[in-house]
């Protein structure tokens, strides 16, 4: 059994600490100027989280995963896709670590490795909202829901809401767009290891 | 030698520090001003409910040696009263003295600064909701309330008491870096006294980790633990929330790695030890070095001697508890003494 | 006084009423917003959990127009919009490497100027509450209001720089100018589940129903919002939620307006999903 897929909590033998390295923490700190050294260990941010109750890593035990090189688990782990981002972590920290920072560079390290999110529904929102941007600059939320549904196969998900919005009135059928869009664009770089339109 | 015994020294605070340095000066027969601003000796330990590691009465403490003061002659104790200047002069200090709004000028031989400590402001700590919710204290606060609990004004329902240590210290974000040394002590004493006054109470502390290196320390947390079944919670708590009247804590339990909570009827912070505001005021008027926190800096090699004739005794230099405030008062009459019978 | 304003994406369509609420209540205080000329979105959630780098240019497109407009006063009323352009403003400052990687990909010197506020910050710092006050004209006597104010108005507070991350009072502060009444609760900076509405809606009916649960606890009789995200997740899913609440979620703006003297009808009231009008109804608001 790959112990990235199984129950990612466990570690099903003992770690081999002698084997591991701090080469993850050096790339950390010079990547996101977070120094991870400053740990207290004290789970203050990890009592306090929104999502803790169902990560499988609490931000806690991601740094010390960061601590002892753990970077497959890290990678592949669910937490880096229920993350609110909700900063509680980071301004509770009485080491200042910024948590949230470390979260969005393992999940864009992830991604670039082409690792698969385990909530696909959550990369495949990020990636249509940006492919909006990409096109037009702008987001226009009906096209968003729309494209969303028919992508995730939830045709309905969110419809009894739909009627209720349109009579609202807030549901705009023109797209909004950016007219100078060479600047947006730019922002856009390929990266290696990924397929399909340049991101 | 007569000479020498005839020089006053000044000892500032009249805590469990400044009277013990003022004691030992005046049983050795040596002129002492003690200079206190509140209108009692006694300082913090007034304030206390019991202590550690005996679970003693902190009167024990002061009240014998208030009775030494006594019998000693050249005592002098000024209550209500503060140093309001200072000058360098050959052999000492000119000093002013603002004695119950009455200015007075003494020359003095010696000083002991022993200005002792405050708690850190907890308005910062909005996460835990001092000053927002009711039944969340520091930790004097809560020794007020023992005391009251013990004279018999208890809550009808046995209740839950949670203690956060750690509030302030070891926080490099909002609070400061350094441990404030004796709170893993008073925390441990606080949650006994709880579980002593309720059986059917609950008192849960939670820490990081405990520390209680001094002679009876370790026994002393451990008895808390198994004898009165303190239940200690490993983790420092995230936030404070009102819930029915109640207060719910979230915290990681870090030794098993899950969210957990508790409702609690109060909650007791283990406010970070600082240098008081009169130890401030102390160190600028006698122009002391200080560390970057405020607290007043000896010499090197040296335990309270800051520079030439000034001493420092208790948590003015850095948090001590009552035993070693009383070492370092002894220490600071002790050099006192040696200096008044230098040479010129 | 000129600003450039940041609307964002919500603004011009799901959350027209903040929008319109806002150009109001500004025009009302002599405040002047400059709309940013061919803004763009600040990419949101979406960016800044995929690329750094894009999610720092994103912002940094509009704060340089910003620049260029001659504007050193950028506010926002969303508070992810809000996060956004602040968190890209303080790289900016203060990250050199990602500076020279955006000034590279925009071609333009990376806007250091503008300082970021969002709007709250501006009506209670800068226009300040005795203004306010002095232009209250129909006081919300009687309504107890929970101020709801979520992750990213407050939080880092490293980077946001505006009130007390866990306790704060500046929202509760000018609803008690305006005339209302406001509750001391549990909620008022835990998170609504931000934007996992559509993409892990369990997320936002778990957190954002804690929030309601809480308010409603406090005996409000409904929150005040000052961010479109968290009006959504907490006014159109109380259904889902299973809580038969119907508690209105109201913009800041909206109650401003009202005080001001506007019409529910000008300051898009009828908009929200449960409807205020009753409760308004019922104080003599409406």
């Amino acid at each position: 059994m790959n112990a990235t897929t199984s129950p990612v909590n466990q570690y099903f033998k003992a770690l081999q600490l002698d084997e591991t390295d701090s080469s993850l923490s050096q790339e950390i700190l010079e990547n996101c100027g977070v120094d991870i050294e400053r740990c207290l260990e004290c789970g203050k941010c990890s009592g306090g989280c929104s999502n803790t109750h169902i990560f499988d890593f609490t931000p806690r035990k991601i740094v010390q995963m960061i601590k002892i090189g753990d970077e497959k688990r890290l990678l592949h782990m669910d937490s880096l896709w229920c993350c609110v981002a909700c900063h509680l972590c980071v301004d509770r920290c009485p080491s200042g670590i910024d948590i949230p920072r470390i979260m969005d560079y393992l999940r864009e390290k992830a991604i670039t490795k082409g690792i698969p999110a385990t909530r696909p529904t959550v990369e495949l929102f990020h990636n249509l909202m940006l492919d909006q941007v990409h096109k037009k600059g702008r987001v226009s939320e009906l096209y968003l829901i729309l494209n969303y549904n028919l992508k995730s196969r939830q045709y309905l998900k969110n419809a009894e809401l739909g009627p209720q919005m349109f009579f609202k009135g807030k549901l705009n059928p023109i797209p909004a767009r950016v007219k100078k869009m060479d600047q947006v664009r730019r922002l856009f770089r390929p990266k290696p290891g990924q397929k399909g339109e340049a991101r | 030698m007569g000479v020498h015994k005839e020089q006053l020294t000044l000892v500032i605070g009249g805590g469990a520090a400044g009277i013990e340095a003022a004691r030992v000066l005046g049983q050795a027969g040596y002129p002492v001003v003690l200079v206190e601003k509140s209108n009692r000796l006694g300082g913090v330990l007034n304030q206390l409910a019991s202590s550690f590691p005996r679970w003693e009465d902190p009167a024990q403490f002061v009240e014998p040696r208030v009775k030494d003061f006594e019998k000693c002659e050249k005592v002098r104790i000024l209550l209500e009263s503060t140093v309001s200047g200072c000058q360098k002069v050959k052999n000492g200090y000119q000093v002013k003295i603002d004695n119950k709004g009455v200015a007075e000028e003494l020359q003095v031989g010696a000083v002991i600064i022993a200005t002792g400590f405050e708690l850190m402001d907890l308005s910062g700590y909005g996460e835990y909701g001092h000053g927002s919710f009711a039944n969340v204290f520091n930790s004097l606060e809560f020794e007020a309330v023992l005391k009251q609990w013990a004279a018999g004004n208890k809550p009808e329902k046995p209740p839950v008491v949670a203690f956060f240590k750690c509030v302030g210290s070891r926080d490099r974000s909002k609070g400061y870096p350094y441990c404030s040394k004796i709170c893993c002590m008073y925390t441990a004493k606080q949650a006994g006294l709880v579980k002593d006054l309720f059986p059917d109470g609950r008192s849960y502390v939670f820490y990081m980790d405990y520390r209680a290196s001094g002679k009876e320390y370790e026994e002393f947390v451990r008895s808390v633990i198994e004898d009165k079944h303190v239940r200690y919670v490993r983790g420092r708590p995230a936030k404070v929330l009102p819930e029915n009247g109640r207060l719910l804590i979230r915290c990681e339990d870090t030794l098993m790695g899950v969210p957990v909570e508790v409702r609690a009827d109060y909650i007791v912070l283990a406010a970070a030890i600082r240098p008081s505001q009169g130890t401030a005021e102390m160190a600028q008027m006698f122009g002391l070095k200080t560390d970057a926190y405020g607290f007043i800096e000896p010499e090197p090699f040296e335990a309270v001697k800051v520079q030439e004739r000034v001493f420092l005794a208790g948590s003015c230099g850095f948090a001590v508890e009552t035993l070693g405030a009383l070492q370092q008062g002894a220490a600071a009459a002790a050099q006192a003494i040696a200096v008044l019978h230098q040479a010129d | 006084m000129n600003v450039a304003y940041f609307p964002g994406c919500s603004l011009h369509s799901m959350s027209r009423e903040y929008d319109v609420s806002t150009r109001l209540v500004c025009q009302h205080l002599d405040i002047n917003l400059r709309e940013i000329e061919d803004w763009n979105c600040c990419g949101a959630t979406a960016a800044h959990s995929v690329n750094h780098t894009l999610a720092v240019g994103l912002s940094a497109r509009n704060l340089s127009i910003a620049e260029e407009m001659n504007l050193d006063k950028v506010t926002a009323v969303c508070a992810g919009c809000f996060s956004r352009l602040k968190a890209a403003s303080h790289e900016l400052r203060n990250n050199p490497h990602i500076k020279a990687e955006v000034e590279q990909m925009l071609k333009v010197t990376a806007p250091v100027k503008p300082e970021v506020e969002h709007l709250l910050q501006l009506l209670v710092e800068e226009i300040g509450l005795e203004a306010i006050r002095e232009k209250v004209v129909k006081p919300l006597k009687g309504l107890r209001l929970a101020a709801y104010y979520g992750c990213l108005l407050t939080r880092p507070r490293q980077i946001a720089q505006f009130d007390d991350p866990e306790q704060p009072v500046s929202l509760d502060n000018l609803l008690k100018t305006l005339g209302a009444e406001t509750v001391t609760w549990g909620h008022k900076a835990e998170c609504c589940g931000g934007g996992y509405a559509a993409s892990d809606t369990d997320i936002v009916l778990d957190l954002g129903g804690q929030v309601l649960k809480s308010a409603r606890q406090a005996g409000a009789e409904a929150i005040v919002v000052a961010c479109p995200m968290c009006q959504g997740n907490l006014d159109m899913r109380q259904k889902a939620m299973e809580l038969d609440f119907r508690l209105p979620i109201i913009y800041f703006t909206q109650l401003i307006g009202l005080a001001f003297g506007y019409k529910s009808g000008q300051l898009g009231i009828n908009k929200l999903f449960n409807s205020p009008m009753p409760l308004l109804k019922s104080k003599g608001l409406a």
